[in-house]
């Protein structure tokens, strides 16, 4: 009981924000409620003109109405009658058109840009903790959902409610026996309706879960076809798929028959009304003096009142599928920012030192990871991270670039304390090249321009000719204006990793962070690869993720990070004699 | 599409059934109107109370034997449609489970599963919406058509003229909208496109101070996308409307054509057939419309069976020669092997002769597209050489059972294979009756162990599709482990250390050269240090061997070799 109180109350607070959004669009949801009012009017208009007609027909019929011009008389009512169906029609269209164009243009449109708007200023910690899928999802799927809501509202509200409560008092002036029957019946279909739906709804679930298995077992078997054909396992694989794939087809029987038992089923109460309006309706002419007239309406009037019950039921199926969406936009929408920083460097060139003074860090707060870090680093000098796959090399990169903010401690570039500058600033002070290449879906020439786009043809051929790739740019189909994107496959691994170098070339900052690529680039492109990373590196001050011998020897610091933690610093000899942990990682590297 | 029709076959009983009760269940349906009139027409004109008790008994017993029997002949259709996909869904997958890797890469994988799931899912809906619609719209049609001829000739054509109208206006409609609505996934699509971009490069946007601009982008791909929504929801829309049009029209026109046949004093119209008639239409209509959307959607059922036609068609393979329960030494032999792609211009690896020994430790070495997984794909059978052979013990693949082959080799080749299930489950697979000790061995050897005491179900920790909740070590080392417990007389390790950090290698080696001592171990790789200790070193460049021998050996006289070597130590000395 208070379950459903609290559902009650959010889905309420859900539809409360829904409308304060569409606040923008309220005028037109207005004017679309006053087309669903015309909309009601007509529908409920027509069979109460048909009936009459049919009255008339029957008197004529039975010799009870004698006129010369049946047609003519027909034909009065008749003319209103078509009139009605077409306007019917009409407004039925220009609703769904307004609705259409107005909610798609200014609601979920905006609300989409906003969520565009949104990941601009959320943190990276944010975007790093959340597949990519599920922020789709909020931007596609959920926003639909929310759209959807925004018709079933007003189709629930106006069209629905009043359509019902016009059409009963309706009923009632017309008869009130006859009213009473249908009303007692027909809500009898939408309740069996609706609990069918329920219940369906459950196989369905069964149904979509273990079609997920399936094909989840589709999907690993033939990506792993390879190793499936190894280890002689086929017949293993059709054995599981075979499994689920009689679950599934069991559920899909129980679902598709349950929920195609709906149909028949308001079919079979609408018969009844029909009865029982027979049967009374039968009596109540005869003793009552009733028309035939009345029953006609009436009988229409029943349907009348079957669909919107049905559209009703659908509608607060929707309004809960939207309650969940809208709260899951909402919760993008509301997330806290990354706080505004204004400061600046000020005027003065920037030349690199950078000072890290006891830095604390965690991505979590119960695993500690960075514990009282310094380190000092002159301008132009060259520091390595070494340490294995996974240990957290990139968490140095992170607090650097301020993607993440150090939890106490601070980290000073010239003395400045750049937790205290604007972010877009410390960023422009860094080139960045790392082993994760990513080149946006543009031509070659504006994925090298990314860093400057006012750069001229000149400035990106001579970058790229300093990271040895305008060789291959040019034996691209198009040149520099080949269309590249990250899933590109005319050009190969090192390659994207050689544009990345001529993008940080071209963009020139004065500090540079760099990961050295370790697997997927040929030897050839391997040796380019490094002659452009130490060109670019020449009198800057250096981050490197390091993996070659000369990177590492020849540094003026190394951090020697294991499990996200910096375990030792110094330098390569100092380092060496110490023998711990980098000592291990040297030897069983390169000693034979 | 006939093809796939053959696999009705088996539910022929059942469909015919389905068709009959579905048949008896529509001529319920048109009963209703006729009794209705005929309460109205006998039973009030006649002020006989009786008649109408009678006829609403009628109308009763009509009403419950037309819910009954539709509901049996829904579910036999159910039955049918859903035990047709499943069929449909068993023989594709063990079909791909059959093909050869040749047949396997023309379609591509992606193409496979959309097969196997999607266009199976699509054919069963279809399915499943024309089973309903395909005996009970035609019993619909004739049975209306012939109870208003049997009312009156001239209202039965307006009904015979207007539902083909509407049946043709719908499906012009649909015909129409249905591109609308491709090119409007289209744009959603895009649109995603641009969002999984900028969240993937989110870093390197905001290192450049590039948030603005890759916003506005998606801001404009928002737009465009709402505009072809609209386009295609309103299009979508107008069916309806027009279809009531229609049909309401035809009332009038009824009730217009009802009351002239009236006034000419034929007596053969009375005031209940025209209301008959107007329940006929409406209810063969709503059939019509089923019908229309179902042609609409045919071209859909027809693409979806063509493709997987085609993949029941594929040839499949031909591992003819009987399985043999034989245990190899570990002895290859690669006598002037070749093997070309279907239609490339060069081959892939071109006459490789090599032999390795027994109880060998070797390792072939080769940059990127140098044919270093050829010769795996080679000697698991996956290929078959164009030319020369490759022997085992000095029998040729060929006249050798693929199981047989892959029965003796324990593999991990690259991008390592993850199954959904638990920990022990993946490594089982190497060998199914394997113990408990046997798995704690093997995780061991694979440096497997502290990873998965870490784990709160240990070994029965259960993996996500494609083992996605592992980093690419613990897959690589996972992958390790099952290969290890099937420690079968020779080892291939195809890149398999490549995400394992140079500690934890030298420690898996050292463990893993005690277990497989006197087996042959095949190491593929790009990196120098993986070699450097093997008894030989093969060097792949370019699809040729060019040489081999010793580290030292290599390192002195092997120009490639240097190269690489040099690569990956920066050309520091040691």
């Amino acid at each position: 009981m208070n379950e459903t109180k609290r559902d009650g109350k959010r889905t309420m607070k859900a539809i409360a924000r829904i409308l304060r959004e569409a606040k923008p669009i309220r005028g037109w949801l207005v004017l679309s409620c006053f087309l669903c009012l015309c909309l009601i009017l007509c529908t409920v208009s027509a069979p109460k003109i048909l009936g009459n007609l049919i009255q008339q027909l029957y008197d004529y019929w039975s010799g009870e109405l004698v006129t010369d011009d049946l047609l003519g008389l027909i034909l009065k009512g008749l003319i209103p009658l078509a009139i009605i169906y077409i306007s019917l029609s009409l407004v039925r269209l220009a609703n769904m058109y307004l609705l259409n164009n107005v909610v798609s243009r200014y609601f979920t449109c905006n609300i989409r840009i906003r969520i565009s708007e949104k990941i601009k200023r959320l943190p990276i910690s944010f975007i790093d903790n959340t597949p990519v899928g599920e922020i789709l999802r909020r931007m596609t799927d959920d926003v639909s959902h929310m759209g959807t809501s925004i018709h079933s509202l007003i189709e629930t509200l106006s069209t629905g409610f009043l359509q019902i409560l016009v059409i009963t008092i309706l009923m009632f002036f017309e008869n009130w026996q006859l009213a009473l029957a249908v009303l007692v019946i027909t809500p009898l279909s939408v309740f069996l309706s609706s609990a069918i739906s329920q219940i369906s709804e459950k196989y369905f679930h069964n149904m979509f879960t273990e079609s997920g298995r399936l094909n989840s077992i589709v999907e690993e078997t033939y990506t792993n076809y390879a190793t499936t054909k190894a280890y002689n396992y086929e017949k293993t694989t059709i054995k599981r798929h075979e499994e689920i794939n009689i679950k599934q087809r069991d559920a899909e029987i129980k679902a598709t028959f349950i929920s195609s038992a709906v149909r028949p089923c308001i079919t079979f109460t609408n018969a009844l009304a029909y009865i029982a309006v027979n049967l009374i309706g039968g009596w109540l002419i005869l003793n009552r003096g009733v028309s035939v007239g009345t029953i006609v309406t009436i009988v229409l009037f029943a349907k009348q009142i079957a669909a919107p019950l049905e559209d009703i039921a659908d509608a607060i199926g929707n309004l809960q599928r939207a309650v969940t969406s809208s709260e899951r936009v909402f919760a993008l929408l509301d997330r806290e920012e990354e706080p505004e920083c204004t400061g600046t460097f000020g005027e003065e060139e920037i030349l690199g030192d950078v000072k890290f003074e006891h830095v604390d860090f965690s991505y979590d707060k119960e695993k500690p990871l960075i514990k009282d870090l310094n380190l000092d680093v002159k301008h132009g000098q060259n520091v390595a991270i070494v340490g294995p796959t996974g240990a957290g090399k990139t968490t140095i990169v992170n607090l650097l670039m301020r993607f993440y903010d150090p939890d106490s401690g601070k980290i000073t570039i010239d003395g400045h304390d750049i937790g205290e500058i604007s972010r877009n600033e410390v960023r422009n002070l860094f080139g960045m090249v790392l082993q994760d290449t990513w080149l946006f879906s543009g031509t070659v020439a504006e994925n090298i321009a990314y860093g400057k786009p006012d750069a001229t043809r000149e400035e990106i051929v001579k970058a790229c000719d300093e990271a040895y790739c305008d060789h291959f740019i040019c034996t691209l189909p198009k040149g520099y204006d080949t269309v590249i994107g990250d899933d590109t496959t005319n050009i190969s691994g090192g390659q994207k990793q050689l544009l990345t170098i001529a993008r940080a070339l071209l963009a020139n900052h004065r500090l540079l962070i760099l990961d050295e690529a370790t697997s997927n680039v040929d030897t050839r492109t391997e040796i380019l690869i490094q002659k452009a990373m130490d060109k670019l590196m020449k009198g800057k001050t250096c981050f490197v993720i390091a993996h070659r011998l000369s990177t590492i020897v020849d540094s003026d610091l190394i951090l020697v990070i294991n499990n996200g933690e910096i375990v030792e610093t110094g330098r390569h000899e100092e380092l060496l004699a110490k023998k711990g942990f980098y000592y291990q990682i040297y030897t069983s590297q390169y000693a034979i | 599409m006939k093809k796939i029709l053959v696999y009705l076959l088996p539910y022929k009983k059942k469909l015919i059934c389905a068709a009959f009760f579905t048949a008896v269940a529509t001529v319920c349906d048109l009963m209703l109107p006729t009794l209705m009139s005929d309460i109205v027409d006998n039973g009030i004109y006649n002020s006989d109370i009786n008649y109408i008790k009678k006829y609403c008994l009628y109308m009763l017993v009509v009403a419950v034997l037309g819910l009954v029997t539709v509901l049996i002949g829904r579910k036999y259709s159910a039955e049918v449609t859903s035990g047709f996909c499943c069929d449909l869904r068993r023989v594709v997958f063990a079909k791909v489970n059959t093909m050869t890797f040749s047949e396997m890469n023309e379609l591509g994988t992606a193409a496979l599963v959309t097969r196997s799931t999607h266009d199976t899912e699509t054919l069963s809906w279809i399915a499943s919406m024309l089973s309903s619609s395909i005996v009970s719209v035609p019993v619909l049609f004739i049975g209306g058509v012939f109870l208003s001829f049997r009312k009156d000739v001239l209202l039965s054509s307006i009904v015979l003229v207007l539902v083909p109208i509407v049946f043709v206006v719908v499906v012009f409609i649909g015909k129409r909208i249905e591109p609308l609505w491709r090119i409007s996934d289209g744009y959603i699509d895009k649109q995603n496109g641009i969002m999984r971009e900028r969240l993937r490069g989110i870093r390197v946007i905001r290192a450049f101070d590039n948030e603005d601009k890759e916003h506005n982008k998606i801001a404009d791909a928002t737009k465009v996308m709402a505009e072809n929504i609209i386009n295609a929801n309103v299009s979508m829309g107008v069916i309806a409307p027009l279809a009531m049009l229609i049909l309401n029209i035809s009332v009038v026109l009824i009730v217009y054509a009802g009351s002239f046949r009236m006034e000419q004093g034929i007596n053969a119209v009375s005031a209940g057939d025209i209301f008959a008639i107007i329940q006929y239409v409406s209810l063969v209509m709503n059939g019509m419309l089923t019908v229309a959307f179902a042609i609409i959607m045919a071209p859909h059922a027809k693409v979806a069976a063509d493709r997987i036609a085609q993949v029941i068609n594929a040839e499949g393979i031909d591992d003819k020669i009987p399985e043999e329960d034989i245990a190899f030494s570990g002895d290859i032999v690669f006598d002037h092997a070749t093997f070309k792609y279907e239609g490339a211009s060069k081959p892939a690896v071109n006459d490789i002769t090599m032999h390795i020994k027994a109880g060998q430790k070797i390792a072939i070495i080769g940059g990127t597209g140098s044919g270093k997984s050829t010769l795996v794909s080679l000697m698991l059978c996956f290929r078959m050489p164009t030319e020369g052979a490759v022997y085992y013990d000095g029998r040729a693949t060929t006249t050798l059972s693929h199981k047989t082959v892959r029965q003796n080799i324990s593999c991990v080749l690259q991008n390592s294979s993850i199954y959904s299930g638990t920990i022990k489950d993946n490594i089982l697979m190497g060998k199914p009756d394997a113990t408990d000790d046997e798995i704690n061995e093997a995780a061991y050897i694979a440096e497997l162990s502290s990873f998965v005491d870490g784990l709160e179900n240990g070994y029965d920790h259960e993996l996500n599709q494609a083992g996605k909740n592992l980093s690419g070590g613990q897959k690589q080392r996972l992958s390790i482990a099952r290969a290890i417990i099937k420690n079968a007389p020779i080892y291939i390790f195809d890149d398999s250390f490549s995400a394992l950090d140079f500690l934890t290698e030298a420690n898996l080696r050292t463990k893993l050269a005690k277990k497989a001592e006197g087996r042959t171990q095949i190491v593929i790789t790009q990196r120098v240090t993986s070699a450097m200790n093997s008894d030989v070193i093969f060097v792949m460049d370019n699809g040729h061997l060019v040489d081999s021998g010793k580290h030292e050996e290599l390192l002195s006289r092997c120009k490639i070799y240097k190269e690489i070597y040099a690569s990956q130590t920066g050309g520091a000395e040691k």
